[in-house]
């Protein structure tokens, strides 16, 4: 990954301290992009095997980012806005995450280790390996101080809850807005549009809602719902919000939870996966329109319309896409040159992607050199919200998701749950903002 | 070194989601908990739908039976601290807990086929002391045994509890169990041929108030009786044991070096393995829904799945007991209480003992994985089967922690849940005959703490059931202590036997 050049910067040039090495930063980016654009995409080691690990999702859904932030164990590097000579620690690694002679672990267990089984009732062994495991496990090290408090919890009661405010979210709360009806949304990322503002391009997309042009304090960004809790005085939400600089607890009381949160970057297992250099597409696609950075040379993997419009769009912004392998469909018209139909995928390279190898449909196995492997399959629903206020969660056996199962005006199994755009079961922008207008119109409705 | 990997946080691999259907567990739940995917730092956000994905293509499960496992709260990682921030009204009692699936599993998931027709011994309820017992018979020679389960191995309290395993109880008979459970533990692996991860770090109990520390000075004596080295120490000496520890309003504190922690899940596969190797059939997701009684016998199980003729009935159900007697008119006195937990970020080890602050339910350990395993009774809990969470807990439980241990502020809770204590009157089990039910067989009443018992209670017990000796421990513990002479129930709370009040929480 680098920073494209000829672009003006988009914030105030920082650096960053990485256990003694200054690097260069932009304040307020993540600081994973910060580390991956100055050339390190190393960033952690895995629990178990102590493989390799830099940032996949960027989206705080898998763990490979992990590191210690100014002596706070296990932060989210992808999630944490870089400043000015914040300290970052390697974790899981000794002696350094670059050269970590744990990293025989792997070596020794190239089929895997069966926790379970390994040593067990064997004299001696069992007791030798109990106490090394114990010395093995665990990630980061607890913090040394003690944390400052946070302010109290503050309770907010609304009638609705929208959660997520990607292209069906803000389209539900323009209704709800036009209509009058109290509410309030909230939004992890400090920006609303969700693949709107950071997935690819897509035609006949709406345009991305401004936050100032919604009822004041109906909207919440860097707000993230962490579970549906009830008590005595009803069902709400924990959220946590980052007020300035400070986290605050909220419980969000509601009579109606509307759940727009679109989906998690999801994994797809093949060979050296987790790699470094290997990346989620919409992390790609983040990167690239919110912060200029973008491979140099990258192979794309996986299935979908977003799959070929990430290919187009890094080519446009002159990245060297060297191929694009769909694992279920003939490449549509107007996909990249190197685009095929393709099997069994798997990255290379030693600490981080160097090159990617596929099996073209009715072909031999092909090799390419690149800098990042791109994994582009529609987002896994955000399911569990819907999941712990009691809607219905079925298997799509065909997607190989789960969704919400929602009806075409959001209502769930659950009287007081709505659901509308990705996380019941994918489709167009478009799609999710007419779902979520349709929703937002059916739970109005059924307001007293 | 070339690998796939479907759980990055925990470094699962397609091979060992393969190796878990291989060894039978094929729901997703299962499979979670036999390959830990979907424990780590994500929950399962990026691979709960590809482990779905493979099971469904491999034809482990029906497509209706692929469900998600149970989405716990918190969905991000979140700190102590900021769960500290919610008030909490200690004089009210708690309320809330949203449904969850443990209380209804989907019929899909369900085995096709009937369950065997007769059995010379029924057991109800597969949790360790079901399976344990099940496990003994079969060594005996007895292995005409069906164990019947309503959800999965691991649904339960002996899927959810902490861990701990201790000897410091506050009446004989209990010190006397645990400490052969114990030593049962260290031998397991062996005999069974899977690893629970014992490490004897110890308990600490702490007392803030005079009537608990009499209680733990009272206790001593007791356990060096039995060879348990308890001892008490002082406010520095426990800080010793634990750096970092503020003993806050703490006047002494017991330790016995010899307790520990264990982890709960592969004592289940492993009794269930043995049972299964033996001939023994365990039955997953398949619910009683009734008996059929003549003449003083219980003579049919009736389930889900089709009756089950048989000699004898063994009732392990846990907290799930009284409901199953009432099936047959019998009235136990026990009631479900809910016991909230936690688990947190997993850490490279820095706390040995599992500490508990006896007078308010506090207790924290940490597991061989790293995470910070800890919960917290509430007084005002309210009977019933509830297992759903409340923010109230973990802010109690994170205001508690944090007196104790300031520098956890930072470590953020991954998941919390919640389990069902099978609370009794006096806080002793129910072991034994049934009056008026000559072959219905008690086995609950454990108050939280089966767990630790269950290995030195069914070995026991399978002995009692199959020489027919007499074991003191099926007469003390039995029903009938409840009873007057003429079979009236004594007023709630009664009963012939000192109460156990070591009980956390």
């Amino acid at each position: 990954m680098r920073r494209l050049p000829d672009v003006p910067p988009r914030g105030r040039a920082i650096t960053v301290d990485l256990e003694g090495e200054s690097l260069p930063a932009i304040e307020g980016e993540p600081v994973a992009c910060s580390l991956v654009a100055a050339g390190e995409p190393l960033l952690a080691r895995s629990i178990k095997y102590h493989r390799p690990r830099g940032p996949y999702c960027f989206a705080g859904a898998c763990s490979h980012c992990l590191m210690r932030v100014d002596g706070v164990p296990n932060v989210y590097a992808c999630r944490t806005p870089a400043r000015d000579g914040m300290k970052l620690e390697r974790q899981n690694a000794y002696p350094s995450a670059k050269v970590d002679i744990f990293e025989s672990i792997d070596w020794f267990f190239p089929k895997g280790m069966d926790h379970h089984e390994m040593f067990a009732g064997v004299p001696v062994a069992e007791q030798v390996m109990a106490k090394v495991a114990r010395q093995l496990a665990g990630l980061g090290l607890l913090p040394r101080e003690p944390a400052p408090d946070v302010a109290p919890a503050r309770t907010v009661r609304t009638r609705v809850a929208v959660v997520g405010g990607g292209a069906a979210g803000t389209a539900a709360a323009r209704v709800l807005a036009e209509r009058g009806v109290d509410f309030l949304l909230m939004e992890r990322d400090a920006w609303l549009g969700g693949r709107l503002a950071h997935g690819a391009p897509e035609a006949g997309a709406p345009a991305i809602e401004d936050a100032d042009r919604f009822p004041e304090g109906s909207v919440l960004t860097r707000a993230t719902a962490l579970g549906l809790y009830d008590d005595a005085e009803g069902r709400f939400l924990a959220v946590g919000v980052w007020e300035g600089e400070q986290p605050r607890l909220l419980k969000v009381y509601a009579e109606r939870f509307l759940l727009t949160p679109g989906g998690h970057p999801p994994t797809l297992p093949f060979e050296n996966n987790d790699l470094p250099g290997v990346y989620a597409g919409r992390a790609a696609s983040l990167l690239l329109r919110r912060y200029d950075v973008a491979p140099e040379s990258a192979a794309l993997v996986g299935w979908g319309a977003e799959l070929h419009a990430l290919a187009n769009l890094l080519h446009e912004r002159g990245v060297k896409v060297v191929a694009v392998v769909d694992l279920r469909d003939a490449p549509p018209a107007g996909a990249h040159a190197t685009a095929v139909r393709g099997d069994a995928p798997k990255a290379h390279g030693l600490r981080e992607v160097s090159a990617f190898s596929f099996t073209r449909e009715g072909g031999g196995r092909e090799k390419v050199a690149c800098d990042a492997v791109l994994v582009s399959v529609p987002v896994s629903p955000s399911f569990e919200l819907a999941r712990q206020g009691g809607a219905k969660v079925p298997f799509d056996e065909a997607r190989g998701l789960f969704v919400v199962e929602a009806d075409a005006n959001g209502r769930t199994h659950a009287a007081d749950v709505f659901a509308a755009g990705d996380v019941t079961g994918g489709g167009t922008a478009k799609d999710a903002a007419a779902a979520g207008r349709r929703a937002a119109e059916a739970l109005v409705g059924g307001l007293s | 070194m070339s690998k796939a990997m479907i759980c990055s946080c925990e470094d699962v691999t397609v091979d060992d989601i393969r190796h878990a259907v291989s060894r039978g567990f094929c729901d997703v739940e299962s499979v979670k908990r036999y390959t830990g995917f979907g424990t780590g730092i994500c929950q399962g956000k990026s691979c709960t739908a590809a482990v779905a994905a493979l099971l469904a293509k491999e034809k482990a499960l029906k497509p209706a039976a692929v469900v998600p496992f149970t989405p716990r709260q918190p969905l991000y990682p979140t700190e102590l601290r900021m769960m500290a921030s919610a008030p909490v009204d200690e004089s009210q009692p708690p309320v809330g807990g949203l449904p969850q699936e443990v209380d209804h599993f989907p019929a899909a998931l369900r085995p096709e086929g009937p369950v065997p027709a007769k059995a010379k011994v029924v057991i109800i309820g597969g949790g360790i002391m079901g399976l344990a017992l099940a496990y003994n018979l079969a060594r005996a020679g007895e292995t005409d045994v069906v164990v019947l389960e309503r959800g999965y191995l691991c649904a339960g309290a002996s899927g959810r509890n902490g861990g701990g395993v201790r000897m410091q109880w506050g009446t004989p008979s209990l010190v006397e169990l645990a400490k052969r459970s114990i030593d049962l533990m260290k031998g397991f692996a062996r005999e069974l041929g899977i690893n629970v991860w014992l490490r004897q770090g110890g308990y600490i109990f702490l007392a803030k108030t005079k009537p608990v520390a009499q209680r733990l000075e009272r206790n001593v004596s007791l356990h060096n009786r039995f060879g348990v080295p308890t001892r008490l120490i002082t406010p520095d000496e426990a800080r010793g044991i634990v750096p970092g520890l503020t003993m806050k309003d703490c006047l002494i504190a017991s330790y016995n070096p010899e307790d520990g922690v264990i982890f709960p899940w592969p004592f289940l596969w492993g009794y269930a393995q043995g049972c299964q190797k033996r001939g023994v059939r365990v039955e997953t997701y398949t619910d009683v829904t009734g008996f059929e009684t003549s003449g003083g016998q219980v003579r049919k199980v009736k389930t889900t799945r089709g009756d089950i003729a048989c000699d004898t009935v063994v009732l392990a159900a846990g907290a799930w007991s009284p409901q199953v007697a009432n099936l047959v008119n019998v009235k136990l006195p026990n009631e479900p209480h809910r016991h909230e937990i936690l688990s947190t970020e997993p850490l490279k080890p820095f706390l040995g003992p599992l500490v508990s602050v006896l007078d308010s339910g506090l207790y924290f350990s940490q597991s061989m994985r790293g995470e910070i395993v800890g919960g917290m009774g509430d007084a005002k809990e309210p009977a019933g089967l509830n297992m759903g969470s409340t923010l109230r807990f973990v802010s109690r439980f994170a205001q508690a922690l944090m007196e104790q241990l300031p520098q956890v502020g930072h470590v953020k809770v991954l998941r919390q849940w919640a389990g069902c204590y099978d609370v009794t009157p006096d806080n002793n089990p129910i072991l034994g005959r049934t009056p008026g039910l000559d072959n219905l067989l008690q086995m609950s009443g454990f108050v939280g703490h089966g767990f630790m018992m269950a290995p030195a209670v069914a070995e026991r017990m399978a002995k009692w059931m199959a020489t027919g000796e007499s074991d003191e421990l099926f007469t003390r513990f039995n029903l009938r202590r409840y009873s007057d002479a003429a079979g009236h129930s004594r007023e709630f709370g009664a009963g012939t036997l000192e109460r156990e009040d070591m009980v956390i929480g």
